[in-house]
């Protein structure tokens, strides 16, 4: 089942999601890459119906994008998630909701801090030190409960990370196979292997 | 299920000796799953009006952001702050204004109006999702743990207590009702309004 | 039809200005504006003054100022304008929304660039067809925002704008801005000695002057708008040696 998880950590957020695109009970991808970058600074991974979330995710890369061209600076982590909710709690009272659920990370250049914002697809949003979606977030959560530390360096946040992929790889019974793991912070987004 | 209880959460207000409180819990669930410990849903709308916004969490953001609009508009229009009676009926007329498709939040507001003579009145008044208002002259509660914090309420609430003494009161009220309520809880968040200044304490609670 | 109309109001000078709504604001009272490194200064010159004009609700409650030059437009700009009054009161308004559309959608300050950008795309639309009169309107914008910090803008009637680390604007403006030329140190101080030197007046004093600041809050960090009250004016004259003596025009020499 999909599942995604990010946490924050000393000057960083780490985003992971796994990589399967299902159809009902077929996989028919196994390296879907379901986070996207959303301006220098910022990180977007999405979950939910199939095709809303592709449509969804382009529909906020582009005007994030479009924000960015016009006014030379990129939208704020801040100011991003707010208007990014905004469009699931608008389109909630549409003849036809997306139906998306969203991990949002960035690194706030003008605040130097990192942020990280738990959205689903009514339009709910908190920032939280850590979070996650999907029937992974049950496993998840109370593992990050015990081990999170938001002052934790790089590694230690990767070894936390892998411990809620192998718990949720441990007891779920449709284990997604790989994950696709992004990192946001002062320098940038990279992506790195497990 | 009711949508209502998708996210849980509880606000109390109560009125003291020239001074009220508001508190609420800080839980944002997503059924009976918690994601946050740290969800305010209490909001500062003047330096002499709260409003809490127990419901769906989307529509609390939302509406948050809908009021600070309009109370900033009138506001630098007016060039004074909004009175807590003005505010009221705005809350009430914004909800109305959604009578067939509502947002799922029960606002509860609690402030000190000025009287002709320079002093401060306290002020409570909760409405329901479509905007009918209720002003109280002791206490009124919203969210999935209204139930519980009626009851606890009407037993602990006293006439004319003093700003401390009010604290007390309100966040024992509280504690006590959102423990028996599984969509509540998670810490809780007081604010008493005197004439002069804003008490803000933030209370640790049960993590279950 | 619409030949009967006075097309002229759209049409530009040899210089690319338009024409009447140029004119309007070389008689509208100076505004002008500097930019500090922990702040913004406006002044404006007021022109309605009179014993007659009821200034009973300046003197208490709202946010100071005579609301005849210098406006808030949001928590994060105040803006200053020259021109025609009733024209700027419908960009003041207008400005207002747009500042709170953005916080609506966005949840943060407008950017002050932002806030400028949106007045001159509309004023932008009154240059480009007959029949339609343009704003008889130039602004001064102090804000505050995390992208550049503090920042102060100028734009006129066709929608141009650009950025200013000292400016100004409506009449006299050419020699309040050789003054500025002078650089900035104390920009209270030099602001209030730039009106004391432009102003048709002699004297300077509350009746004659609107006076507000920018700055950050030391505690929040969150930008703080302060428009004087007459009062207040009145006092930060004196304590720049700048008022006026009773009975007495004479003025003290610039501190």
């Amino acid at each position: 089942m999909e599942t995604s998880f990010a946490i924050t950590g000393k000057g960083y957020v780490i985003v992971a999601a796994d990589t399967t695109s299902a159809r009902s009970i077929i996989k028919m991808k196994s390296d879907e890459d379901k986070i996207k970058t959303l301006s220098p600074h910022l990180l977007m991974a999405y979950s939910g119906e199939p095709g809303d979330t592709v449509q969804f995710a382009e529909y906020v890369e582009r005007n994030i994008r479009l924000y960015h061209i016009r006014n030379l600076y990129a939208l704020r982590p801040s100011a991003s998630a707010a208007w990014i909710r905004r469009a699931l709690a608008t389109s909630l009272r549409s003849r036809k909701p997306y139906s998306v659920n969203l991990l949002v990370g960035g690194y706030d250049t003008s605040e130097h801090t990192p942020h990280l914002y738990w959205i689903d697809y009514l339009g709910t949003m908190s920032e939280v030190p850590f979070g996650a979606h999907g029937y992974g977030a049950y496993f998840a959560l109370s593992l990050l409960d015990r081990y999170h530390d938001p002052e934790a360096p790089l590694e230690e946040g990767l070894a936390t990370l892998r411990r809620c992929i192998d718990e949720v790889s441990k007891r779920l019974v449709v284990t997604p196979g790989k994950y696709k793991v992004k990192i946001v912070d002062k320098d940038g987004v990279r992506e790195v292997e497990l | 299920m009711s949508i209502m209880d998708q996210n849980g959460g509880s606000v109390i207000a109560m009125v003291g000796k020239d001074c009220v409180a508001i508190a609420s819990d800080l839980r944002l669930g997503n059924q009976a799953l918690g994601v946050s410990s740290n969800f305010q849903k209490i909001f500062p709308v003047t330096d002499r009006i709260y409003l809490g916004l127990p419901g769906l969490a989307t529509d609390v953001t939302t509406l948050k952001e809908r009021f600070r609009f309009r109370v900033n508009m009138y506001t630098i229009k007016e060039e004074r702050e909004i009175e807590p009676e003005t505010f009221a009926h705005l809350v009430s007329s914004t909800l109305y204004e959604h009578r067939f498709g509502p947002y799922f939040c029960e606002p509860v507001m609690a402030g000190l109006s000025k009287t002709p003579s320079g002093g401060y009145k306290p002020f409570i008044a909760a409405t329901d999702l479509i905007g009918c208002l209720n002003f109280a002259k002791d206490f009124v509660v919203a969210g999935t743990a209204s139930e519980k914090l009626f009851g606890v309420a009407e037993g602990l609430w006293e006439p004319d207590l003093e700003p401390e003494d009010l604290f007390e009161t309100i966040s024992q009220t509280l504690m006590n009702a959102v423990d028996r309520d599984a969509y509540s809880g998670w810490g809780c968040v007081v604010h008493v309004l005197t004439k002069d200044k804003v008490i803000t304490r933030t209370l640790k609670g049960r993590m279950d | 039809m619409a030949r009967r109309y006075d097309s002229r109001t759209t049409i530009f000078s040899p210089e690319g200005q338009s024409f009447y709504a140029m004119e309007a604001i070389s008689h509208a009272g100076t505004v002008l504006g500097l930019l500090a490194k922990d702040g913004v200064v406006l002044a404006a010159e007021k022109k309605v003054t009179g014993k007659l004009l009821d200034l009973s609700a300046t003197k208490e409650g709202g946010y100071g100022g005579s609301g005849e030059k210098i406006f808030l437009l949001s928590s994060n700009v105040i803006g200053g304008l020259a021109g025609l009054t009733a024209d700027a009161n419908s960009l003041v308004n207008f400005a207002r929304n747009a500042a709170q559309q953005h916080l609506l959608s966005y949840d943060e300050d407008i950017p002050v660039e932002l806030l400028a950008q949106r007045l001159c795309d509309m004023k932008q639309g009154y240059t480009q067809f007959g029949g339609l009169r343009p704003f008889g309107v130039s602004l001064l914008y102090a804000g505050y925002d995390p992208h550049y910090e503090f920042q102060l803008y100028r734009s006129d009637p066709s929608g141009n704008y650009s950025g200013w680390k000292a400016t100004c604007i409506g009449a006299n403006n050419g020699t309040a801005q050789s003054l500025l030329k002078q650089g900035v140190k104390d920009a209270i101080g030099l602001a209030l000695r730039t009106m004391s030197k432009t102003m048709d007046s002699t004297t300077l004093g509350s009746e004659k002057l609107e006076f507000a600041v920018l700055t950050l809050d030391p505690v929040t960090k969150q930008p703080k708008a302060k428009i004087y009250r007459p009062s207040e004016i009145d006092a930060l004259l004196e304590k720049e040696g700048l008022a006026k003596k009773d009975e007495d025009t004479e003025m003290k020499p610039a501190a």
